[in-house]
């Protein structure tokens, strides 16, 4: 009986110890676990989330999407070719290895190396060579001009590892281990439950406010509401449910966040199916559609009608741009009438199951058969949807649009021809559209690329292989007592700079 | 019984058999390929054929089907494509939250079901048997997502006494438990008042009756026994329907379990882990009832007797 007063006494005391000196822990919660945490295996924005944490790259972007320094302090043009990047001293890895030069030269290698099989490789796919001239000067040669190069080193997929970390982890290394010199370290992951994340005191900038940081991830909407309601969680960084959001931007418990997302989401046009490939139909298809009723609809006014390609959020997205084809059924029946399809024609819409582009799919059917389209919704599994529109698939196609952040990412893929066959769906060749993209991205004078970029916006918009229709936002809530937090255009939110108050 | 018990287990072999050819042809005759979901809408054919290389796809699907038996004879069921880690890992460490559910869940049901029904069927046709047989209605018919929401709506938010999701602690399994639970509770109470009014007509419950046992004697040593056997039956096959009905519980209330893995891992393509878990579930499914066959000797004297007879 002693025994058990002397250590119900001592757990007593070591409670009132451990009471005033509680860690501030910020707990979020997003739609899924995490994947994996090695940067260069993982293609999901719920691992990114988590990886921008612990790892940090050459450069980064900030909330506007414009690059800012991060391992790397200045960089240089020596000739379009070669880019020069001189790095900070003094960081630390996790583990304690020095980070230099090496370090960028063993990542750079590892991502392209076809071993490594990493979705991230395609953004250095232009990368010929990458050498440490010494500690701290990196230089990388690429095939062609190309001036997305930056962008690129932003991403989540060309974060900085330390060697010695990811062999000493083998196969266990983004499981076990995750070694970045971001401004938390691993700690632990608890599979399909939560990630927790350590301050690391040895941050190059300073170590941040937060001490513990928990990524959970919780599937159901109603559930990650519950918990921010009943204090189990403090943050959603997007993904809030859209029909929530108004509610909770009155009550003031909250703070609530709201930007544009990177990404637009658009019904595509196979041009090779009959009568897809007629630029009048194409067009009459893109007036007969009000974009306006989707966004109430299926966003509850959460997005705005896109103004073309790009969201608006995307480096080199042309700020003059107006909606890109207002809502004008007579017009949409005139330009029928000119294509010799007064009476409309029969096709088919290509969706996966997800919510939103399935009711976009169904306004859409309804748009059409207004102007006289008699459209056909067929739905499939997500993976399907890919592949086939990749190949070329029997009509219109349901897809959304992220890129990398940059006009390259947001258009070349999509729309020019030499990449017909995999992401070009519309398998549409135009060679003036062709030849500004690459010009785009060779011209490495940013001011210059952007005005290529404008006119290649305006060629696309004019030749439509696609009917244009939303930009959405990205929403998100915490409590009131989460102070500093931003919400990114991509979703990718750094918590450095968040701090808690009592 | 052990030669029993052996020659049953022996016969868990071939079901595992067909269920591995049936789940490795549905996974991969499926449309769409792993390699397509993980490198999105933006990817080359090439950047596609090269991770489909390293992931061993573009062999031919018999000699991918002889990979996965020989490793999986050999306990190795593969790396999962999402996260790299070996399948048998991330099942071992998702099972005891499912397992822990599922059991609990039985035993709810149990606690409840057998008790609800014995007392509807010794009140029959009064207003306690509507009571209960309502209750069981009820229990069977409401959707176990909407019981799961209602129940965190009440008691994470209005009565803010239990957490809505995550699995810390005790209190985590409470809501989860009445969830998954709920209508196997509403069959075992159903089947039990059917089967006690069957039983207490027999003639050796008159007789016990006859010879002056007092009522309690009765049920316990002439009634139940006999109660038991249909209710056993049900209880075992509705296990291996909350181990499958498990995915819903665990994504309502976010515990990593074995049924979101599979879940997830189907959404991903992730052809080892899909694999991989439902072989596992088969696994499950097979003990399960192979134990149940086997309680049926502990609880029936004649059941038992065949077994000898069969040596």
């Amino acid at each position: 009986m002693n025994k058990f007063r002397t250590a119900a006494v001592a757990l007593v005391l070591v409670m009132a110890f451990c009471l005033p000196a509680m860690a501030a822990e910020l707990r979020l919660a997003q739609v899924a676990d995490v994947s994996s945490l090695d940067p260069h295996k993982v293609s999901d924005i719920y691992s990114a989330n988590v990886i921008r944490q612990i790892y940090s790259n050459l450069v980064q972007v900030n909330e506007n999407m414009e690059i800012v320094p991060d391992l790397a302090e200045k960089w240089e043009n020596p000739d379009d070719l070669t880019w020069i990047f001189h790095l900070r001293k003094g960081v630390k890895f996790h583990n304690g290895e020095p980070f230099t030069a090496a370090a960028v030269k063993y990542s750079i290698e590892r991502i392209k190396d076809p071993k490594t099989a990493s979705p991230g490789a395609t953004h250095l796919k232009e990368v010929a060579s990458v050498e440490a001239v010494d500690d701290y000067t990196v230089k990388i040669v690429t095939k062609r001009p190309f001036a997305p190069m930056l962008m690129s080193l932003t991403r989540y997929e060309t974060s900085i590892l330390n060697e010695k970390a990811v062999t000493a982890a083998g196969a266990d290394y983004g499981s076990k281990a995750a070694v970045g010199t971001g401004p938390f370290m691993f700690e632990s992951w608890s599979r399909g439950d939560k990630v927790v994340l350590v301050k690391n005191p040895d941050y190059f900038r300073g170590p941040a406010a937060i001490d513990t940081v928990v990524y959970r991830g919780i599937p159901e909407d109603a559930t990650r509401l519950v918990e921010l309601e009943s204090g189990g969680i403090d943050l959603i960084p997007g993904n809030f449910p859209y029909q929530e959001f108004a509610n909770i931007e009155k009550n003031d418990k909250y703070l609530t966040y709201k930007v544009p997302a990177m990404s637009t989401l658009y019904m595509g046009l196979n041009t090779e199916v009959k009568p897809l490939g007629d630029k009048l139909v194409r067009q009459a298809m893109n007036y007969a559609v009000d974009k306006q009723a989707i966004v109430d609809a299926v966003y509850f006014g959460f997005a705005a009608p896109s103004k073309g390609p790009l969201s608006p959020v995307i480096w080199g997205f042309d700020p003059a741009r107006k909606a890109a084809y207002p809502y004008n059924p007579d017009k949409a029946r005139e330009l029928l009438k000119q294509a010799g399809y007064a009476d409309g024609f029969d096709m088919t819409i290509f969706s996966d199951n997800r919510t939103e582009r399935r009711s976009a799919a169904e306004l859409i059917q309804a748009y059409l058969a207004e102007v006289g389209i008699r459209a056909q919704i067929e739905l499939m599994e997500w993976s399907a949807l890919l592949s086939t529109s990749a190949k070329g698939i029997g009509g219109a196609f349901m897809l959304g649009w992220t890129g990398t952040g940059d006009a390259d990412g947001g258009l070349t893929p999509v729309y020019h021809s030499a990449n017909i066959g995999s992401s070009n769906r519309f398998r549409r060749k135009n060679e003036a559209l062709d030849a500004l993209l690459e010009k785009g991205t060779a011209t490495l004078d940013q001011e210059a690329r952007k005005k290529v970029y404008a006119e290649a916006q305006e060629l696309i918009v004019e030749d439509c292989p696609l009917v244009f229709m939303i930009s959405q936002e990205l929403l998100g809530a915490s409590t009131s007592k989460v102070k500093g937090f931003k919400l990114y255009p991509n979703m990718i939110s750094p918590l450095y700079s968040v701090t808690l108050a009592e | 019984m052990l030669r029993y018990f052996l020659k049953r287990l022996m016969f868990l072999i071939p079901v595992l058999l067909g269920v591995s050819v049936v789940i490795f042809s549905i996974v991969h005759l499926a449309p769409g390929d792993p390699a397509e979901v993980m490198l999105g809408p933006s990817a080359t054919q090439e950047e596609i054929t090269n991770l489909r290389e390293q992931l061993g796809l573009t062999k031919p699907l018999y000699v991918q089907y002889g990979i996965f038996l020989t490793n999986a004879l050999k306990g190795d069921l593969g790396r999962s494509i999402k996260s790299n880690a070996p399948v048998v890992d991330e099942i071992m460490e998702r099972f005891p939250a499912t397992l822990t559910l599922a059991v609990l869940g039985m035993i709810f049901a149990i606690a409840i079901g057998l008790p609800l029904g014995i007392l509807a069927a010794l009140k029959q046709n009064t207003w306690v048997d509507a009571l209960c047989s309502f209750f069981a209605l009820v229990g069977f018919s409401i959707p176990n997502f909407w019981v799961g929401l209602m129940l965190m709506l009440l008691l994470s938010i209005y009565i803010p006494i239990l957490p809505s999701s995550g699995f810390d602690s005790w209190k985590n399994f409470i809501m989860p438990t009445i969830v998954l639970g709920i209508q196997t509770m509403a069959v075992i109470a159903r089947m039990t008042r059917s089967s006690m009014l069957e039983v207490i007509r027999q003639d050796y419950v008159r007789t016990a009756r006859a010879k002056g046992i007092s009522d309690r004697l009765v049920l316990t040593r002439h009634i139940l026994g006999n109660v038991l056997i249909p209710v056993v039956t049900i209880a075992g096959i509705y296990f291996g329907h909350q181990l499958g009905g498990v995915v819903i519980t665990e994504t309502i209330f976010s515990i990593p379990g074995l049924g979101r893995l599979i879940v997830d891992a189907i959404r991903a393509q992730d052809y080892p882990v899909v694999q991989g878990g439902v072989l596992f579930f088969a696994l499950c499914v097979g003990i399960v009832n192979l134990l149940v066959d086997l309680l049926y000797a502990v609880l029936d004297p004649r059941i038992k007797a065949q077994y000898r007879a069969a040596k």
